[in-house]
């Protein structure tokens, strides 16, 4: 059994944290510099490193160092390690940025150095979701390093070296370095070795101590490198050795150990990054969302059309986005300046989507036939309504991203007088007030009802007479429902006063008021929240200012509130549309509480109670201990009231941080603290705040009956992300029928998460899809008219399965590297 | 224990080849003028392209069927279940090749046929699943027995069962012919319960369970060493001696160890063996009524865990319910364990070969457990261990040197050692640079499904217990793919409070199972409908279990999710009825199943 100690020489580099990326770039280019002058220096050194953006860095700006560097890979002497782009936050991002992470990466090495990364490497990301071992593994990584939590922030996870697994049974061998990734010096060397050296003698296994000058990159320094060398000769310590993690692995895997293994997530580090700095948290789900939906309609348009995929425009927007989730940006600690950098890239990625989603919907409605007879002008000059002035209605094409058929309302802007379907039955619809004042200052808001991976047309005769009321007027009733909600809004609070679920008749807001804006005191943590678990100090409950109905209509209607904090306010919309299974709320929030967070709290009450949280491609169920917890889309909270179980799920478009201290949970909506401030050294200044200023973002409330994971919560939390888009069209003939789709599975417990065309260029098809409901193992099919025919799988609980379709329409199943690599 | 699944007759495939112009054959196929069916709205996922079919016709009972380049596929929209919606009937099972010129009604609920090389007659019988039991058996009885041994037998022409060759062996006879066994045993105890003891059916079964059972029971005593060495299986004068192990052939007080490359390899070959220990004589009529004297024998050593683990097992079912009633057999099962067991405790749990070495597979001691080769195997033959020791005392009713020896084993650590499998099994796929799916022996499944619902059954204490109970979930992550009754049914027996029987699968298990055990491939890989999923090493899996008489056939032994045309035993092969037969009967008799009439 080998007993040796690995000397990990590394550099840990924060692209974006105290500095912006240019100064970042710049790092790399000198850290890795200063490695490979190490590695011609001492020939038994190695040095490793992960973040493949950091090499393409060098590649693009310094070709010839990159050269040497593909020499020393060659060797075995440099090691490139994480087949990610970065090392991300591994709580936020959604399933599919992990699978593009792994994807552009290990090609990226594969094209470059001619291998892949066996083991994942995330040494500083401040927490990992329970799927890890999953996109690890399908990823082409079957080992991993981390370190957060530490010992002192959770004791369970095993130490040193444990199995990790994933639900559908994924398993990486996992090692949780204890030292910290960055030894330099005498003192601080000697001091990690020795505590390596009693876990050797503890565990009986090798281990790792991780070495070099981190952070701002750096590396393993000479005198790093001499002081360990002359250790190498040293009676006492058990063997060292300079090597890289994947040897060390390999070195455990050679061996015969008995190994604890561990099923759950790696939980909790910095609590407060689950909020802090809204913005590149709404950048980063937006992105993801448009991205990916954007990405569906360019492969569908282009297989349709055959025009040319935007493959390639792709993987750039995707690389953009993979870079802003490196921790430290994704966890809103950086430098406030670097986020003016976050918005350019993030914008740079949102504008590839847009457009390619723009002409990919444009490219199949032209292709539809919307010919009436009788309509003098085959072009429709939008604003002015050529066509409607000869008495016709005007096209409308509404496309559906999602996998799941939506009943949704959809908003064009302009007035109508009627909505009616491709089968010219009536739609209902609502004229509603616009975001702008000329003209009419009205919109149409019409119900679509569209087919997974689908469009349908809908016609919409413009009434070019109508004008908005000057005053809004009309019945001051707080009570709003629908075929599934009944909601009252109390008018003294604000609050919710009633809210039942029509299904079970069960009063949700029985007991307590419900959606509370609540000010959290956040005075004492740093923007990490370091040593910080649960913000449960409150400052007070918003006051109510204002609250009025707004609509009240044949489609929706709409109840606005306002609330102050101090110099704070708060506007809420809250929306109930017809056939709309999620409470909507659009919230504008201009703040200016320092040291803050803004809670919307619903204490559900009632016993019995579960918190479920959506994590990548799954859920996870965690104790209602009040302690903060990561959320993607949406969480859950399930009581038992009256004898019933009965769920209340709160879903948003940006956020990420819930609590559940009990019967209530709580969506943290805002977070504003001092940017980077590390562990609160502040000196005196008048500093930025996160959150301050305005914000705009939404949030959902869903009811259900029985527990979260067998209700729709996760068909309506993505339907609620990721809207569907409706162009107008013109008059013209067309191959396509006014309504199709294009893709199906008859699994409601499938989400199809990705279709596009293969990265090696084939032209083949890749479609990937994951289990929804945690339920063991379902037998599915698949059927798309993009190849004629379909095909079986099963699917396990939690999994996520990539196909990849060629042109010989023969199907195989393959990892996130798309068969390229093997 | 949940409700019984009720399994009713299903239209099952029944098929039958002619040559183009036989008489049989009718004159509509032969003059029929086919029509391009019209798929483009065709609602499920196609086997071929839609391109690629040529034909189609309606069957009585209302099913299409589709005629193309990569053979038939018949669609019933109003299958009660989603697997049995559409069905593909593929060369050379199926039919004699894939290309598909013609198909017509045969006037029933099957079609007739015609491809290049002949017509074909797809029969939709309908049949019961205990109907089909019967009819698999039958053909067992008929093409695959040997000295009442069933495991499978070869023929000298492809889907020929009447070119079946006299003799021929299997390496693990002991194993295949154990779990046969079993399922005549719970033939008959269902039997029994359901029609009465002396029911004709009943007495007719017991006859044959007892014929399996003791024919099988036979390979622990027919060494003739006397030291409860177990055979692997045997040959008779007329047979012959195979290439492939270690065969010692009887002459009397001794037998000589035969010429064969592994004698040699050891150096052994010649070398003598004690032999004359006596055979019970209702034992010894398996190769005596057909002549046989005992120096006609030559019996194969190098005897595996598999073999040993089967014959346990088999013996706690045939003491529960043949022994019980017939005391003199159940003396020789209850001689056979205690002999076998004293054999292993003796030779520091392992089997001995005549050389004084240990057999190669039949290792059950720490030296083993913690040698590279023995490390992962370590946590399944732990288990076994504790089995024959648990079932050994069982049968005799002897604690002694039996409960001794299984304390100290417990005090090793063999208990803790059983819920250990995955992590072992894991990292030493990873050791190997491969997949788990790839990694696995699928041969152990049986055996960790023998030994652990052996020791879950008779074990008491229930912090042991629990430990069984881990140990068999440790198992599920490669197991529960399967959806293997056979597997399934003594886990839920084992572990009651996991007991979730999927009835969906459990039907199509039965329901889809071929209603023959003679090889013939299928065509997958010429599937659209079907991906193939990628492992390392070009190993490669179906992305779904496809249904049993879709994909190739095998034993217990082989994983059902490969993605691969040809069966498991070869072309020229039929194979024993057991994989149906043992879940089947198993079912019926724990109740997990039930027959229901339409």
């Amino acid at each position: 059994m080998s007993k040796s100690i690995k000397l990990i020489g590394n550099a840990h580099l924060d692209p974006i944290w105290l500095w912006r990326w240019q100064e970042g770039c710049a790092e790399v280019l000198q850290t890795f510099r200063s490695a490979l002058d190490r590695l011609n220096e001492y020939n038994d050194f190695v040095f490793t490193c992960s973040s493949a953006a950091y090499y393409e860095w060098v590649e693009q700006i310094d070709p010839q160092m990159f050269e040497e560097i593909r020499a020393m890979v060659k060797k075995g002497r440099w090691v490139p390690v994480n087949g990610w782009w970065v090392q991300p936050d591994c709580n936020m991002p959604s399933a599919e940025s992990f699978a593009r992470q792994a994807l552009y990466s290990q090609l990226y090495y594969y094209e470059k150095f001619g291998i892949t990364c066996r083991t994942g490497y995330n040494v500083d990301s401040f927490g990992h979701n329970a799927m890890m071992p999953q996109l690890l593994n399908k990823g082409g990584m079957y080992s991993y390093v981390m370190q957060r939590p530490d010992i002192r922030e959770n004791s369970d996870i095993p130490e040193n070296l444990f199995w990790w697994d994933s639900e559908d049974g994924s398993r990486v061998l996992t090692y949780r370095t204890p030292t910290g990734y960055t030894a330099h010096g005498k003192e601080d060397i000697d001091r990690k070795l020795e505590e390596i050296n009693k876990r050797v003698e503890e565990t009986g296994h090798g281990m790792m101590m991780f070495y070099g000058v981190g952070n701002h990159g750096g590396g393993p320094t000479k005198g790093d490198i001499e002081y360990l060398k002359a250790n190498l000769e040293k009676e006492g310590f058990n063997d060292l050795e300079f090597s890289s993690p994947e040897d060390y692995f390999d070195d455990i895997y050679n061996d015969f150990l008995n190994i604890p293994s561990w099923k759950d997530e790696l939980q909790h580090h910095a609590s407060g990054c689950y909020s802090a700095t809204s913005l590149v948290k709404a950048l980063n789900r937006k992105a993801e969302n448009v991205l990916g939906a954007s990405e569906k309609w360019d492969t569908i348009a282009s297989l349709v059309t055959g025009s040319k995929p935007s493959t390639e425009r792709f993987k750039d927007a995707w690389k953009k986005v993979c870079f802003n989730q490196f921790h430290d940006i994704l966890c809103g600690c950086s430098i406030m300046e670097s986020y003016e950098d976050v918005k350019e890239s993030e914008g740079y990625a949102l504008n590839i989507a847009s457009e390619a989603y723009n002409n990919a919907v444009l490219k199949i409605a032209r292709k539809i036939d919307t010919w009436v007879d009788g309509v003098s002008e085959p072009v429709l000059e939008t604003r002015h309504y050529t066509g409607a002035d000869n008495g016709f209605p005007r096209p409308v094409v509404v496309f559906n991203p999602h996998s799941y058929d939506i009943e949704i309302p959809v908003r064009m802007y302009h007035p109508s007088k009627s909505v009616t379907d491709s089968e010219g039955n009536d739609v209902p619809f609502q004229n509603v007030r616009s975001s702008r004042t000329n003209d009419d200052h009205l919109d149409t808001l019409f119900l679509a009802k569209v087919q997974g991976f689908g469009y349908n047309t809908y016609w919409l005769e413009p009434d070019g007479d109508l004008r908005a009321p000057k005053e809004l007027g009309g019945e001051q009733d707080f009570f709003m429902e629908n075929e599934y909600i009944a909601v009252e809004l109390d008018k003294e609070t604000g609050f919710i006063k009633s809210l039942v679920d029509k299904s079970t008749g069960e009063d949700l807001a029985s007991d307590n008021f419900l959606a509370i804006p609540t000010v959290i005191d956040d005075e004492s943590t740093d923007t990490w929240a370091h040593n910080v678990f649960k913000f449960h100090k409150v400052k007070g409950l918003m006051e109510l200012v204002s609250i009025e109905r707004v609509e009240s209509g044949a489609l929706r209607s709409v109840i606005r509130t306002k609330h102050k904090f101090n110099d704070s306010y708060l506007t809420q919309e809250f929306i109930l549309a017809k056939k709309q299974k999620t409470l909507r709320v659009d919230c504008k929030a201009m703040w200016q509480e320092k040291f803050t967070m803004l809670k919307f709290a619903f204490p559900v009450g009632g016993n019995e109670e579960i918190s479920t949280y959506e994590i990548p491609a799954s859920f996870i169920k965690r104790p209602c201990n009040g302690e903060e917890e990561p959320a993607l889309n949406w969480a859950d909270l399930t009581v038992t009231k009256n004898g019933k179980r009965v769920g209340l799920s709160v879903m948003s478009d940006s956020k990420y941080s819930y609590d559940c201290p009990g019967a209530e949970l709580r969506l943290t909506a805002l977070r504003n603290v001092i940017f980077a401030d590390h562990y609160s050294d502040r000196p005196a200044a008048d500093f930025n705040f996160t959150d301050e200023g305005l914000n705009r973002f939404s949030y959902g409330i869903y009811l259900h009956s029985g527990e979260a994971e067998n209700s729709d919560v996760v068909k309506e939390a993505h339907i609620f992300n990721n809207n569907v888009v409706a162009v107008p069209e013109s008059y013209h003939k067309g191959q396509l029928p006014q309504k199709d789709c294009f893709l199906y599975t008859n699994l409601d417990n499938v989400n199809i998460t990705a279709l596009k065309r293969c990265e090696d260029g084939s032209g083949d098809l890749i479609i990937r899809l994951y289990e929804t409901k945690g339920i063991e193992d379902s037998k599915g099919y698949l059927m798309s008219k993009l190849f004629d025919n379909g095909f079986w799988f099963d699917i396990k609980k939690h999994e996520i399965k990539t196909f990849r379709v060629d042109r010989d329409t023969k199907v195989r199943e393959i990892n996130f590297l798309e068969g390229i690599v093997k | 224990m949940p409700e019984a699944i009720k399994l009713y007759p299903q239209l099952t495939r029944v098929v039958k080849h002619f040559k183009k112009f036989d008489i049989e054959v009718p004159k509509a196929l032969l003059e029929s003028k086919p029509q391009k069916p019209d798929l483009s709205d065709f609602p499920y996922p196609l086997p071929q392209r839609k391109k690629d079919y040529t034909c189609f016709c309606t069957s009585a009972d209302g099913a299409q069927w589709y005629g193309s380049n990569g053979g038939v596929t018949r669609y019933d929209s109003k299958a009660e279940s989603l697997s049995n919606v559409v069905m593909h009937f593929s060369a050379h099972r199926d039919l004699l090749d894939n290309h598909v010129s013609a198909i017509v009604p045969d006037g029933d609920c099957g079609v007739w046929v015609l491809t290049d090389n002949g017509a074909t007659h797809i029969a939709m019988v309908l049949m019961s699943m205990e109907e089909k039991a019967e009819r698999l058996l039958e053909e067992s009885h008929k093409y695959v027995a040997r000295h009442g041994m069933y495991s499978q037998k070869y023929l000298s022409e492809a889907g020929n069962l009447d070119s079946i060759l006299p003799y021929g062996s299997s390496d693990n006879d002991g194993s295949f012919s154990s779990a046969h066994a079993m399922g005549e045993i719970f033939r008959y105890a269902t039997l029994k319960r359901e029609l009465g003891e002396y029911h004709e059916d009943t007495i007719k079964a017991r006859e044959s369970a007892l014929r399996a059972s003791e024919a099988n029971l036979l390979l622990m005593y027919i060494s003739g060493r006397g030291d409860g060495f177990v055979a692997r299986s045997y040959h008779t004068k007329d047979e012959p001696i195979p290439d492939d192990g270690l065969f010692y052939k009887k002459n009397g007080a001794t037998a000589v160890c035969v010429n064969t490359t592994g004698a040699r390899e050891r150096g052994i070959v010649g070398l003598e063996v004690k032999a004359d220990a006596p055979i019970p004589e209702r034992l010894r009529k398996y190769y005596a009524e057909k002549g046989n004297e005992d120096t006609d024998i030559t019996y194969k050593g190098d005897t595996s865990s598999d073999e040993i683990t089967h014959h346990y097992m088999h013996l706690l079912v045939a003491h529960e319910f043949l022994g019980l009633e017939d005391p003199e057999y159940d003396e020789l099962l209850k001689n056979a364990a205690r002999n076998t067991t004293m054999h292993m405790i003796t030779n520091n749990f392992a089997l001995r070969e005549a050389s004084g070495e240990y057999t190669t597979w039949a290792k059950w001691n720490l030296e083993y457990f913690n040698s590279p080769m023995g490390w992962a195997d370590a946590c399944l033959n732990a288990g076994q261990m504790l089995m024959y020791l648990n079932v050994t005392m069982h049968l005799t009713g002897e604690q002694g040197i039996f409960r001794k020896t299984h304390d100290e084993l417990i005090e090793k650590g063999y208990a803790d050692l059983t819920y250990k499998h995955y992590d072992r099994f894991h990292h030493v796929s990873i050791q190997g640079g491969v997949e788990d799916r790839v990694e696995i022996m699928y041969g152990d499944h049986m055996l960790a499904v023998l030994s652990l619902w052996g020791l879950c059954t008779l074990e008491k204490d229930e912090e042991l217990l629990k430990k069984y109970r881990a140990a068999f979930r440790s198992w599920r992550y490669s197991l529960a793919p399967e959806y293997n009754p056979g597997y399934d049914f003594p886990y839920f027996l084992s572990d009651p409070e996991n007991a979730k029987p999927d009835a969906e699968k459990i039907r199509t298990w039965f329901y889809r199972f071929n209603v023959s055990r003679l090889a013939a491939k299928v065509s997958l890989s010429a599937r659209r409908d079907i991906p193939k999923k990628e492992l390392m090493g070009d190993y490669n899996e179906t992305s779904c279990l496809l249904p049993n008489d879709e994909h190739f056939i095998a034993k217990y032994d082989r994983n059902p999710l490969e993605f691969k045309d040809e069966d498991s035993g070869g072309a020229l092969c039929v194979e024993g009825c057991y994989p149906y037969t043992f879940a089947y009967w198993l079912g019926r008799y724990f109740r997990f199943i039930e027959e229901g009439t339409n």
